[in-house]
């Protein structure tokens, strides 16, 4: 298990994380959702020993994470970072010999890593020669070639086209097949839902939920009810009581049911306005978990 | 599986590593490198072509006799020319000879008036070595035909009341040309050390690389890495410069400029280790090669003004300002050397002069490296020392 337990960092007096905790099974992916400026950054780079934290630690199978636990973690850092006139090859074999490899090893998963990657041709061309595409692409590579037990990606997807989201997305999902945990930060959530297995989502420096995606949905299921009434007048369900109507359009409503609202009593409602052609709970898109909970200046914490 | 955790050792040792095979590639470097050789042995050819040059000239002679060739040789010694003779068959052999400007001039020697042909006109110690052979051949010829026997001519005794004068400024200028190289090669080398810590905080790699080693790791590895390169190139330019010294025989004193040598490159490493520790934690306060030059800028400066000093002291080094600066850390590498070999310190100077910089160097190691690693991971702007201090460890 890689266990983030309460985090807490102040810079100043401006507090950044305010008891962040999460945790990632091997061979599950985590995607980590929240604003910008929310800590997602300052989260990472606590797990990588770049930050130290005011409260909290992180761990890996049971025991916090030390300089010789982080030789064992990939890394890619949000902002970007190569030698830009190194050779895609060198630079490659430096971070394996960072992490640790010995000078043959690390030459060999290079020259693999840079195969796998589709940068095999590349492989003597300084970096700067590089498009960005490629360029992340040999960030990824730095990031593998030591054949990390996790891996911590800062924003891996930002940047990348259509193809290099696929290729990224195959590449990370390979990993977490061969039991690797793997947490990524992303701003885009189709691909956070798409890909993985929880999801934790963090505003103002608290997780304000984290769990699977069915969990989270599930919670959040049960709120929003679809009515589609079509002779229905306007204004029919506004005096139901518990209920609040989200948006209404010619008869499509969509409302919001709070705590004890029958939703018999709605159906009951709607029948007597004539023909009701779909009555169904509305289950939330992770886009709309997010607003939900990123949106509500006092959301209450959704432990996982 | 991945590799094991590396030693400080083994991380020290893979920067450094890094930062050497990336030097060598560097074209500046090589230029640089070629170009302060260039210079050197430019130097030395410079040297040999002033001692030696002018300072020899051809005679063609017809109707020589061993009298003469002996008088006109024994004349150029007396007058520190390096005289050749050529011996010419007749009047025509000479002229074309002296056309051909195979010989600077030609005596006729065979007839009752000698005769000195010359293109245009003779030099200085061309008419001379001639003027004072012939004479001194016919007073002798003309003393032998009065019945005189040759005479007994006292050898002047020669007493130097500063015999070490002219070893003496050899040594200072041997001193000189080493402190410029020194103070070269510490900006130069300080200069690369900057430019690194930029480099990896502009391109941002410097988070990748502190997630595996601390901060210290990659300063060291870079400074070692650097110096070593640094190293290399002042001994190279010290061998090359000694042995072409030695070689074309510019030195009367081979022992002390070998002496000044080795302090020139002994200082070059403290030098080194003070200046590039200084440069990295400047660097590290900003994130772009173009605001380098305004946080480089102060210490650049105490780079220059040691030089100057360096220079005066050459001059009179036992001048109250070469004494007092050959203490001063930053300073004495560049001044101490001059004092050293103008011959006028004694070994506790040195050794205290040393001990003073040691304790720099580490205070500057220390501290700068508490800013360094403050400032690394600030990469938006300029970064303010008291931020750094405060950010260490965050």
């Amino acid at each position: 298990m890689l266990e983030f337990d309460g985090l807490h960092k102040s810079f100043g007096d401006v507090r950044v994380l305010e008891g962040v905790g999460f945790t990632v099974a091997p061979g599950t992916m985590f995607g980590f959702c929240g604003a910008n400026g929310a800590g997602k950054t300052t989260t990472m780079r606590i797990a990588m020993g770049l930050l130290r934290p005011d409260a909290g630690e992180v761990r890996w199978q049971g025991a916090p994470l030390d300089a010789a636990a982080r030789t064992r973690i990939g890394y890619m850092p949000e902002e970007r970072g190569l030698y830009p006139k190194m050779k895609v090859g060198e630079q490659v074999t430096y971070f394996a010999r960072l992490h640790g490899m010995d000078a043959g090893a690390a030459a060999k998963a290079s020259a693999e890593w840079v195969d796998r990657l589709g940068l095999g041709a590349r492989r003597g061309d300084q970096v700067e020669k590089l498009s960005l595409g490629n360029q992340q692409r040999v960030q990824l590579a730095a990031a593998l070639v030591s054949r990390p037990e996790v891996l911590i990606l800062d924003e891996p997807f930002s940047g990348l086209d259509p193809v290099g989201v696929d290729s990224l997305a195959e590449a990370l999902l390979e990993q977490v097949r061969t039991g690797v945990p793997v947490v990524f930060s992303s701003h885009q959530l189709d691909l956070v839902e798409r890909l993985c297995d929880s999801v934790g989502i963090l505003a103002r420096g608290r997780m304000v939920a984290s769990g699977t995606v069915p969990e989270l949905k599930r919670r959040e299921a049960g709120r929003l009810l679809r009515v589609v009434v079509p002779d229905a007048p306007a204004g029919w369900a506004a005096a139901l009581p518990g209920v609040r109507v989200v948006s209404e359009s010619a008869g499509d409503t969509l409302l919001d049911l709070t705590g004890g609202a029958d939703d018999q009593a709605v159906l009951a409602t709607a029948i007597r306005t004539g023909r009701v052609t779909r009555f169904a709970w509305q289950e939330p898109t992770l886009v709309e978990l997010f607003r939900e909970a990123v949106a509500a200046p006092e959301a209450q914490e959704v432990a996982a | 599986m991945s590799g094991r955790e590396l030693g400080s050792a083994a991380l020290v040792r893979l920067v450094a590593g890094r930062e050497i095979s990336a030097r060598l590639r560097d074209k500046n470097f090589i230029v640089s490198s070629v170009v302060i050789l260039v210079v050197l042995i430019g130097l030395l050819g410079f040297q040999v072509a002033v001692s030696s040059g002018g300072e020899s000239t051809r005679i063609g002679v017809v109707g020589s006799s061993a009298g003469l060739e002996r008088a006109l040789e024994a004349q150029g010694d007396a007058l520190d020319v390096d005289v050749s003779i050529v011996d010419l068959a007749d009047e025509a052999a000479a002229r074309t000879a002296v056309e051909a400007d195979e010989v600077d001039g030609a005596l006729l020697a065979g007839g009752a008036e000698p005769e000195l042909l010359v293109r245009q006109s003779a030099g200085g110690s061309l008419s001379a070595v001639v003027q004072g052979a012939v004479g001194q051949l016919a007073v002798s010829e003309q003393l032998a035909e009065a019945g005189v026997p040759a005479l007994e001519v006292p050898e002047v005794a020669v007493t130097a009341l500063e015999p070490d004068a002219d070893a003496d400024g050899q040594r200072v200028v041997a001193a000189i040309i080493g402190v410029g190289i020194l103070y070269g090669l510490l900006i130069m080398f300080g200069q690369f050390v900057a430019q690194g810590v930029v480099e990896e905080k502009a391109s941002r790699v410097v988070e990748l690389l502190l997630a595996t080693m601390r901060p210290w790791h990659l300063l060291a590895g870079k400074i070692l890495g650097l110096g070593l390169l640094g190293l290399a190139q002042i001994v190279l330019v010290a061998v090359v410069g000694v042995a072409g010294a030695l070689t074309f025989d510019i030195v009367d004193v081979p022992g002390e400029l070998i002496g000044t040598a080795v302090s020139v490159v002994a200082w070059f490493v403290l030098g080194y280790a003070f200046y590039a520790a200084v440069f990295a934690v400047a660097a590290s306060l900003v994130s772009r090669q173009e605001d380098l030059g305004s946080v480089l800028t102060p210490t650049t400066l105490v780079l220059v003004a040691a030089f100057v000093v360096g220079l005066q002291a050459a001059s009179d080094p036992t001048s109250a300002l070469a004494v007092v600066t050959s203490y001063v850390p930053g300073l004495s590498p560049l001044v101490m050397p001059v004092r050293q070999a103008a011959g006028e310190v004694a070994a506790w100077e040195v050794a205290l002069s040393v001990a003073l910089m040691v304790v720099a160097i580490v205070a500057v190691v220390r501290l700068g490296g508490r800013i360094y690693a403050g400032a690394l991971l600030r990469t938006s702007g300029k970064t303010k020392l008291r931020e750094a201090l405060a950010a260490e460890r965050a």
